[in-house]
């Protein structure tokens, strides 16, 4: 057959490295240390700041799997309420007289199995889009969690359990500690693992994955529990921090998530974005909300900026997007609007 | 006035990288039908577009009734009496018939602007009738059969007053019953004073219906012919460019040991009875017209609609296959038609499509390794000789020929041993395609059994060392190489079983 | 053929079905209790329920084009906090007014959402999302993070929930309006008929010279027009206004669509359907209370409710695919 030679040696090139979103959300970043710093100068110090980071770490958990579910083209509006429940049953069932330790598990369990029945619907029925499904069930995951708490709070955890919320590692918060691990597991998963490139193959185009032989189905089941093991961590960081628990907890979760993956560069389009964005986003947010409160912004005014911020970044993208495939205009954005 | 209706002169239209239109001419009278044909990616699409206003022409000129017109959007094209139906069906399927056959222009009352339904349910009834068609105009239009679909794009270019109605493929996914009601209702038209343009690569339909044909070959324009005046060999020659034989290089017939047995396979609704053997270094070609159930029973091999009845056997062991993942196991792979939805991720680089479904090769333990990932893709993409200077460019770069071969290239990272070609050189210039047949027999004599559909008859016949015909979900004949011709697949095409059973 | 016939008969007349579970359900809850269908409570469960057929009628026409706002709880709030402030300011400001302030703050919302989807071409997802915060924070700005309390309204503004128009209480009265425009409007106007083809098929509407963008910035608009509504509404009836008002209620309202049929992949929805799925919730809210279900338990029982309605309708979605299929002969 032919005998052209096909060139397999990429180029290092300094103008892809530099036009990747990450450096515009660590321009972010340092400039509001800047800003901060020279509002405050007890910003600037390592034990506010990890104070900070500690404040704001506990919803970041379940960026890692929507990160995939977004890549995915999906959504799970649902890890709100799954938040919510496994705290919920994790105070009852300890309540209840099962050691702290089995509540534990028992509300990694209920986390999984609510995000399992996610993947499970939408696996079986196709033609259902997740918007539909994880709706239906954020409202039931919360309606449950009302019918055991009603309108009570539960807690009296051990002493121990508050080591969640507040213990350090060294000088390490143990949250942030786990989040980094997590983080970097996360990213592995993501960017270096057969799994993380099916994912991004099926967000891409799921009819080429599945033809392809990619397992769609168990894919699409793996990362949809992951999301609810890691909403139930949540509800572990959230609960040992507050010491008790009602069923209105982690109200609106799944939005504060949803914005800061898409502020991390992972488009709802499906296969694009990587792990790392959504992780700067995460600080970009929480330090940003960490600085207004040092000025005496009320907290509400984030709300601003984070929307702003969003809709800019997304509009940052997509010009992007439309310059980089001009030729590919068939698969454009505009056909999606869904 | 001129002689003409319409009137297409040196027209040329350029996309960017590719001149999709390069100095075509057409002409067509007042209640004539002329055919259009020429072989997939011959700009016959793009012609239409640029009569109905969809695009602009870069050069040249069109004439309405003698009068130079520029079209700038499809509604001015409408206003003027054109009016097309399109190869795939683009209408409404949440809509009622009788709103898909008036949409853009409805009948309001000037006053309040109000819809009048009941004069537009009962014009479309009547237009229907006109039609011979006794649809509830109520209905809602994607609970329709394509063929009744097609009924109602007509009545619509009719609802608009349509003197030129243009028909991209109508006839490709209809049954032979449904192709003879639209030809009785294409000539209907015709003696009512209509012009109509018919593109088919069907010579069938060429002959039943048109007065002259234009031929269209690699974007350019070749002749214009009375239909009575031209053979049907002339008619190839001028469609492909050169004489069959040349395009498709010799086969080492080497049939050897059975790989595949399929017996009795069913699948309801689409396909029942279907038994054939594969043996390896064969190729099997599968044919007859679109809707037959072709690419359904392949899907079915390949396990992504399962089949409901009849048993499967792979070198010589029963088998049963649920998913892409049992056949790819087995050892069968499938090219799928439509390669830019089904088989490639165009925004993807060329060897990250290659590498796709055999990533367990190229990693350890889960993890992968892009340097193995560089040397595997390299090696084939080079083996199929895809046109490009890296790997790292993307699939979307490519031509539709290239694209193919990089498709090909992801079936052979497997170890495999039957090859399901669906529609291989679908939109495939001709240049790539007589190196994807010779990618194909190449495979054949490295021992893979292959089965390839397709609706292109000359490949068919050129290829195969065996044809499947299949007729509305049966196999209606089986050819060997030496009986091939067109008019034998045609006719087995064509075939209606005698004894119908009822599969409800 | 007996199943097949049925099935086909259920997915035809889904609006039938749904009103027979209302009625069904309403004679159990009147059985245990009753009190539930007598003239008093069902004023009160009307005027309850008004606001959420408002918005769902909107929403429908959103969801009709593949899109979907989630923006319209904050629109709603920004838009009541904003008139509540104003009359508070100006006592004697008419409430006609009132409402007109309301309408025009929601509509400047919806541009804004509008533009987002059609000229800068964000998925609606996330434009509505980023919204959501935007509004929302407005609200607590302009308020001052302070409610706005009943004390502090003039008696004419909390007067529009509370008065009646033809002895119907004021907000059922508009509601009606509404609903009665939508029917015309979404049946009998060829505006109303390209939304439907514009989410049935956005390409062949391309070709059809249905104007895409000027349908997207109409039903953006429109929503937000109707959140800004029912944004006063909201006040006048609460007597109250807050930052976090009506928080998470578009998920409620986007519920009530998707009990109505409206498929989420665009180009389906009726509004008789919307307003039964308004009503359904409406019915459950009301309802259960009477009936000695504990208020904690209603949000299960909705999600449950919302889940069965959501596959059952796939179900049968799937079964008369397969039965069209089985038909087919070979």
């Amino acid at each position: 057959m032919s005998t052209r030679t096909i060139n397999n040696v990429q180029n290092f090139s300094w103008k892809r490295f530099m036009l990747q979103w990450e450096w515009m959300l660590i321009a972010l970043i340092i400039i509001i240390f800047i800003v901060n710093s020279s509002i405050s100068p007890y910003f600037l110090n390592f034990t506010s700041i990890s104070d900070a980071t500690m404040t704001f770490l506990d919803k970041a958990f379940i960026v890692f799997p929507m990160v995939m579910i977004m890549i995915m083209r999906e959504i799970d509006i649902s890890v709100g309420s799954t938040v919510a429940l496994a705290s919920v049953v994790m105070a009852t069932t300890f309540n209840a007289g099962l050691p702290m330790e089995l509540a534990i598990v028992v509300c990694l369990l209920v986390g999984a199995l609510c995000g399992f029945f996610n993947g499970f619907l939408l696996v079986k029925y196709r033609e259902l889009s997740a918007v539909i499904v994880t709706l239906s069930t954020m409202i039931l995951y919360r309606g449950i969690a009302y019918m055991i708490l009603e309108d009570q709070s539960s807690g009296g955890f051990p002493s121990w359990f508050s080591y969640f919320g507040w213990g350090y590692i060294g000088p390490i918060p143990f949250i942030l500690l786990l989040f980094v691990i997590l983080a970097i597991g996360f990213a592995l998963l993501l960017h270096k693992t057969v799994f993380g490139r099916q994912v991004y193959a099926i967000g891409s185009n799921t009819t080429a994955s599945r033809f392809s032989g990619v397992k769609v189905d168990r894919i699409k089941l793996i990362v949809f529990t992951l999301a609810g093991v890691m909403a139930a961590i949540t509800a572990i960081f959230l609960t040992a921090r507050m010491g008790s628990t009602r069923p209105n907890v982690a109200n609106m979760y799944e939005l504060d998530v949803i914005a800061m993956v898409a502020l991390g560069g992972i488009s709802t389009a499906g296969g694009k974005g990587k792990m790392l964005g959504a992780i700067l986003a995460v600080f970009v947010i929480g330090y940003l909300q960490y600085g207004l409160g040092l000025i005496n912004i009320p907290a509400q005014m984030l709300l601003i900026v984070i929307g702003v911020l969003l809709i800019a970044s997304v509009t940052v993208t997509n010009l992007r997007v439309k310059g980089k495939f001009k030729t590919s205009s068939k698969s454009d954005s505009k056909e999606k609007v869904s | 006035m001129s002689d003409y209706v319409l009137e297409l002169k040196a027209i040329t239209k350029e996309f960017p990288g590719v001149k999709a239109l390069d100095n075509v001419h057409f002409n067509l009278k007042a209640g004539e039908i002329h055919a259009l044909m020429g072989e997939n990616g011959a700009g016959k699409s793009t012609f239409i577009k640029v009569i109905t206003g969809v695009h602009l022409p870069n050069k040249g000129d069109v004439y309405l009734n003698g009068e130079k017109v520029v079209f700038h959007n499809p509604k001015e094209a409408t206003k003027v009496g054109i009016a097309a139906i399109y190869q795939h069906v683009t209408n409404y399927p949440d809509l009622s018939v009788t709103e898909n056959i008036f949409m853009g222009h409805e009948k309001i009352k000037k006053s309040t602007r109000k819809i009048q339904w009941k004069e537009m349910h009962a014009d479309a009834k009547a237009l229907l009738e006109s039609l011979g068609s006794d649809l509830n105009p109520k209905t809602e239009m994607g609970s329709l059969s394509v063929a009744k679909q097609q009924i109602v794009e007509i009545a619509k270019a009719l609802s608009a007053n349509a003197k030129i109605i243009i028909m991209d493929e109508p006839t490709a996914a209809l049954t032979h019953r449904e192709s003879e009601e639209l030809y009785k209702i294409t000539e209907r038209l015709r003696d009512e004073g209509v012009a109509i343009i018919f593109i088919s690569h069907r010579f069938e339909d060429m002959y039943r219906l048109a007065d002259r044909v234009t031929v269209l070959r690699d974007s350019q324009y070749i002749g214009t012919w009375d239909v009575d005046g031209i053979s049907n060999d002339k008619l190839v020659v001028a469609m492909v460019g050169r004489e069959i034989k040349q395009l498709f290089p010799e086969k080492q017939v080497l049939i050897d040991e059975e790989l595949l047995r399929v017996e009795k396979l069913g699948q309801a609704g689409m396909f029942k009875d279907i038994s054939f053997t594969l043996h390896k270094g064969e190729i099997l070609g599968i044919t007859g017209l679109v809707g037959a159930g072709r690419s359904e029973l392949c899907q079915a091999l390949f396990g992504i609609e399962p089949y409901d009845e009849g048993a499967v056997y792979f070198e010589g062991e029963k088998v049963t296959i649920k998913t892409p993942a049992d056949a790819v196991n087995l050892g069968i792979g499938y090219l799928p038609e439509d390669r830019q939805t089904q088989s490639l991720i165009l925004q993807w680089s060329i060897s990250q499509n290659i590498t796709l479904s055999s990533l367990d090769k190229i990693s350890h333990k889960g993890w992968l390794n892009n340097q193995e990932e560089r040397k595997m893709s390299k090696t084939l993409a080079e083996q199929v000789g895809v046109k490009t200077n890296s790997i790292f460019n993307l699939a979307s770069s490519l031509s539709g020929g290239n694209q193919q071969k990089v498709a090909v290239a992801k079936l052979l990272t497997k170890d495999l041993k039957v090859l399901i070609f669906d529609e291989p050189t679908k939109g495939v210039d001709i240049g790539a395609r007589s190196s994807i047949y010779q990618i194909m027999i190449d495979l054949a004599s490295e021992g893979y059994g292959i089965i390839m559909i397709s609706s292109e008859m000359p490949e068919v016949i050129g290829l195969s060392d065996r044809i499947a015909v299949m007729c509305e979900g049966r196999i209606t004949r089986f050819l060997d190489k030496d009986q091939a011709t067109q008019e034998a697949i045609l006719e087995a095409a064509m075939s209606k079983q005698t004894s119908k059973s009822q599969v409800v | 053929m007996m199943e097949s016939n049925l099935i086909r008969y259920v997915s035809k007349f889904r609006e039938l079905g749904l009103l027979g579970f209302i009625i069904i359900l309403a004679i159990v809850i009147q059985f245990l209790n009753p009190a539930f269908l007598t003239l008093g409570n069902l004023s009160d469960m009307l005027k309850n329920t008004a606001i959420l057929c408002i918005l769902a009628l909107g929403m429908m026409l959103v969801l009709v084009t593949r899109g979907i706002d989630l923006s319209i709880g904050a629109t709603l709030a920004l838009s009541g906090m904003i008139t509540a402030l104003t009359v508070s300011a100006y006592p004697g400001l008419s409430p006609f007014l009132a409402i007109l302030l309301g309408i025009i703050v929601g509509s400047a919302c919806g541009v804004i959402l509008g533009l987002l989807v059609s000229k800068v071409g964000i998925l609606p997802i996330i434009a509505s999302l980023g919204l959501m915060n935007a509004f929302r924070g407005m609200t607590f700005w302009v308020g001052g993070g302070d409610w706005v309390s009943a004390y502090q309204m003039p008696d004419s503004f909390k007067g529009i929930a509370t008065s009646n128009i033809l002895g119907i209480n004021t907000l059922v009265f508009i509601a009606i309006i509404i609903f009665l425009f939508f029917y015309y409007f979404v049946n009998n106007t060829i505006t109303g008929r390209q939304i439907y083809a514009l989410g049935s098929n956005p390409d062949s509407a391309k070709i059809s010279g249905i104007n895409a963008n000027k349908v997207y910035m109409l039903v953006y608009t429109l929503m937000g027009g109707l959140s800004g509504l029912a944004g006063v509404l909201w006040v006048s009836k609460f007597a109250s206004s807050q930052g976090d008002t009506a928080s998470g209620y578009e998920l409620t309202v986007i519920a009530a669509c998707i009990l109505g049929g409206v498929s989420i992949n665009g180009g389906v929805g009726k509004v008789i359907g919307v307003l039964l799925g308004a009503f359904l919730l409406g019915v459950l809210d009301n309802g259960l209370p009477l009936i000695n279900v504990s208020p904690f338990w209603q949000m299960g029982i909705e999600g449950v409710i919302i889940l069965v309605a959501v596959l059952f309708n796939t179900e049968i979605k799937k079964k008369v695919e397969k039965n069209n299929r089985l038909r087919r002969v070979i």
